[in-house]
């Protein structure tokens, strides 16, 4: 059981984060390539928060995130290109092509029981396998970038001449998809998830339906990374085939294993820690050494691996309880 | 006991390659009694269970359940229609406390304004205040044991399966979990289904009996019709025949 | 008509060192069920080395498979006991994520060192061709499958024949009867561990004579050679080998006839359709 007062400092502590990141933007703006910086940071925060529903909550290894965000940034981007759709529209289209994509590989493999280690290969193999398609898809994709018309500071094509708007964007969708997270976790699918993470025999003995379930979580991960994949296009102002990124995949399953499997704000942790020090590294050194800052991101993340293999999600709880519980036990007595 | 049958198998058989796990087996469960399905190792009462809650599909024969033919039907259906169990190696959700494992359970019935009620009196009737945010792996065999018939309880079931919840337990364990298991059949008049070989369990808590031996029922009736059947013992203790043979090979 | 048998041809040869990779994996992932996300890395890692030794002490590329096979087992012992062993009693997405780590630090490091453009050795002393009929066959890849055979061979003799061979397939049958037979299991597992990444670097060392390495093949490699596991299923080498021709002869075919950028997606439509279909495999036992 909360207290109410560990409440209160919770929330005073949020609004704290959230006014931070609101200012962000103001302290850093001067420098376009720092605002995209942090805004790439925050996409992996976008998109290991959205993993963890289906990876930290369902359990299941899912190594496919960028082929939803591929699907939602070719969708949008083609739909402006092409049709001079606006993006608002095009970008919630694209996540629904993400998931009808989801469902379309879901179904059977969920069908067919395909779990742990197979299910993490299928989904890695499904990013590759759309890079290729969109390589030859010379209609839609294709080997040369394809840019989107270039409107000045039009709010109706999402083309802002800075980058601090998408920043806002993806703080903003950041926002939706841990209140997406945290609803989950507080109702029956959740409940439902957690369990059949842990053990679907188990699970399907207390009346779940694990496979159900299952394709929930993942329409919610590839509709919300489909969302992000339209600002994504927009940001960048091209789509190409090489957002099918299988190494960037595996990347956003490996922030939400280390952040800590299940806590909702544990892949973003990760990924603000991780992805922050990578690419502070890249920005501070990359230009001189390449490679350089790999290894040293590597060498972290294995260490990280290593000593915290419950997830760096379990540094911050533990000093949280000292802070609070010690309150907390005086009160009690 | 009323005379109203809950759940009746009729020529139930499984076998996995040569070994015929679940032979013919024809059983009738009865509405609020307790029974108990007893046998040897190895005598088929795991896969039996398994066979009546879904986990595996008959070779031959049927299950009914409250009139309705569920064989082969997938384990969460058969949880919905009001037939839950627990696991002979515990599977618990170790990540989980005590009251989200049990609100699991609970959700099978109740919707998201009645859960909490549901969890509250579930967590009361098997006194598990002291553990209720206690994480699942931080539990001993004892309260792990006792959670996972809370859980089971939890889905509402009609019906009850308990596949060898003493294993493992001291004697005075055993005895406190037998009481609420009989407490339980008789505050909500769940019918219960004990598997078991500690015998003790199962002679104090049962009404009736079942034995199994090498997949096949070889007696049924009340305990102490058991406990002098020759063939139970035969069982049990080996036949002097096969004893002899055993030894001298 | 004589495309497709050459197309077949070729593929069949380069399968033989893909069921070599394959190999590999299936004793890592077989014996302690630990998923090696860094597979394919190590392969990559190999032709790394072997284009060092070439291009540095100009050593052929055929005759590195003595340097780099003792340099990658010692590796793989190295990284069994410092990482792999540490994580065996976790969730097992804690094992891939240090393997993703060791594969993100390989790729760094080579990147680092031979910087990110494909490097390719300039001769070997099997290059040439052999003109059979109307085919042409590359010597360095005969050369290669044949030596692959012959690996495959001796993994094979070593499984079935010899004391450690034989505690490695016991392990991967039933650790807890292995463990009660006196098998140390620590050390099978490093025995395998170091195999299975000792076989990387002779097909390393193969692949390298005809073809050239940049940092980023090493997923490739390691889809590849799940996807050939996934075909063939545990526990059986001869399924392995066919597995290896029927993606490498896939591969080919598709380059051949349908685009040189379909050879990938050849490879992994094989994959899912057989982890949909047969999920133990081809030739994998029950």
């Amino acid at each position: 059981m909360k207290h109410k007062k560990d409440r209160i400092i919770e929330k005073f502590l949020l609004l704290l984060l959230l006014i931070f990141a609101l200012i962000i933007p103001l302290i850093i703006g001067s420098n376009q390539y720092n605002v995209l910086l942090v805004t790439t940071v925050l996409l992996y925060g976008v998109m290991a928060t959205s993993w963890n529903i289906i990876g930290g909550l369902a359990g299941q290894l899912d190594l496919a995130s960028f082929a939803y965000l591929g699907l939602g940034a070719f969708t949008s981007g083609t739909l402006f290109i092409r049709y001079n759709f606006s993006p608002w529209i095009g970008m919630v289209i694209g996540g629904l092509v993400a998931v009808g994509f989801a469902l379309l590989i879901g179904i059977p493999l969920f069908r067919f029981r395909i779990r742990e280690v197979w299910y993490a290969l299928t989904t890695c193999a499904l990013v590759e396998i759309l890079k290729v398609v969109f390589t030859m898809w010379e209609e839609v994709g294709g080997p040369v970038e394809r840019y989107l018309p270039y409107y000045r500071g039009s709010l109706y094509h999402m083309r802002f001449g800075s980058y601090i708007p998408y920043y806002y964007l993806i703080l903003g969708l950041l926002l939706i998809v841990l209140l997406v997270n945290y609803r989950i976790t507080k109702t029956k699918l959740g409940y439902y998830l957690k369990a059949l993470g842990e053990d679907e025999i188990a699970a399907e003995a207390l009346g779940v339906n694990t496979r159900v379930c299952k394709l929930r979580a993942l329409v919610y991960y590839s509709f919300l990374i489909g969302v992000a994949g339209g600002i994504y296009a927009n940001m960048y102002g091209y789509v190409h085939p090489s957002f099918f990124n299988g190494q960037e995949s595996i990347k956003v399953a490996i922030l939400g294993i280390v952040g800590g499997r299940g806590i909702a704000y544990g892949p973003l942790l990760a990924a603000l820690l991780l992805v922050g020090i990578q690419e502070f590294l890249r920005a501070s050194i990359g230009g001189e050494v390449s490679g350089l800052y790999l290894v040293i991101y590597s060498v972290i993340l294995i260490l990280v691996v290593l000593f915290r293999p419950k997830g760096i999600a379990t540094i911050f709880q533990g000093i949280y309880q000292k802070l609070i519980r010690r309150e907390v036990k005086k009160e009690d007595v | 006991m009323s005379n109203e049958q809950i759940l009746k198998t009729s020529k139930l058989t499984k076998s996995f390659g040569n070994l015929i796990a679940v032979n013919h087996v024809n059983l009738e469960i009865y509405k609020e009694e307790v029974v108990g399905l007893i046998g040897p190792n190895g005598a088929g009462k795991t896969t039996f269970f398994n066979l009546i809650t879904g986990l595996e599909i008959p070779d031959e024969g049927q299950v009914v359940f409250k009139g309705t033919d569920i064989t082969a039907i997938p384990p969460h259906k058969i949880c919905q229609l009001g037939m839950s169990r627990t696991f002979q190696v515990a599977r618990s959700f170790t990540e989980m406390s005590v009251e989200e494992v049990i609100r699991v359970g609970a959700y099978n019935r109740k919707k998201e304004k009645e859960v909490q009620e549901k969890v509250d009196w579930v967590i009361k009737f098997f006194e598990l205040e002291d553990i209720r945010n206690y994480k699942c792996s931080d539990l001993g065999l004892a309260s792990l044991r006792k959670v996972e018939v809370a859980r089971a309880t939890a889905t509402e079931p009609d019906l009850l399966l308990l596949d060898e919840v003493g294993a493992g337990l001291t004697s005075t364990e055993l005895f406190r979990l037998m009481s609420e298991i009989k407490r339980l059949n008789q505050e909500t008049k769940i019918t219960i289904c004990v598997v078991e070989h500690v015998m003790q369990m199962v002679m104090g808590l049962c009404e009736r009996i079942f034995v199994l031996d090498a997949g096949e029922l070889i007696a049924k009736g009340v305990p102490s019709e058991i406990s002098n059947n020759q063939r139970v013992i035969e069982a049990y203790l080996g036949r002097r025949g096969y004893s002899e043979s055993s030894s001298a090979s | 008509m004589e495309t497709i048998i050459q197309g077949v041809f070729n593929g069949a040869l380069m399968g033989c060192t893909y069921a070599l990779i394959a190999l590999g994996l299936s004793l890592i992932f077989g014996v302690m069920n630990v998923v090696n996300f860094a597979h394919g890395d190590f392969v990559m890692l190999s032709m790394y080395f072997t284009f060092w030794a070439g291009s540095i002490w100009g050593v052929d590329a055929a005759l590195t498979p003595l340097i780099t096979f003792p340099l990658l087992f010692s590796f793989g012992i190295i990284v069994y006991y410092g990482l792999i062993n540490r994580t065996l009693r976790e969730h097992y997405t804690i094992q891939i994520a240090v393997t993703v780590g060791l594969m993100t630090f390989l790729r760094a490091i080579t990147q680092l060192v031979w910087h990110a453009q494909p490097r390719a050795l300039p001769y070997s002393f099997i290059q040439g061709n052999i003109h059979l009929g109307g085919y042409v066959i590359a010597l360095s890849r005969l050369t290669s499958a044949t030596i692959s055979l012959i690996i495959i061979a001796g993994i094979s003799f070593f499984l079935s024949k010899t004391w450690p061979g034989r505690t490695i397939r016991a392990t991967s049958d039933d650790l807890d009867a292995a463990s009660l037979m006196g098998v140390d299991f620590q050390k099978t597992y490093a025995l395998a561990f170091g195999l299975g990444s000792s076989l990387t670097a002779i097909a390393g060392s193969l692949l390298m004579t005809f073809q050239q390495v940049d940092p980023t093949m090493g997923l490739r490699f390691g889809l590849l050679s799940w996807c050939i596991l996934a075909l063939a299923g545990l526990g059986s080498i001869p399924g392995l080998l066919i597995s290896g021709l029927i993606v490498g002869v896939g591969e080919s075919l598709a380059m051949t006839f349908w685009d040189p950028r379909a050879r990938s997606l050849v490879i992994y439509l094989i994959f899912i359709l057989v982890l949909w279909l047969r999920p133990r495999g081809i030739f994998g036992r029950k």
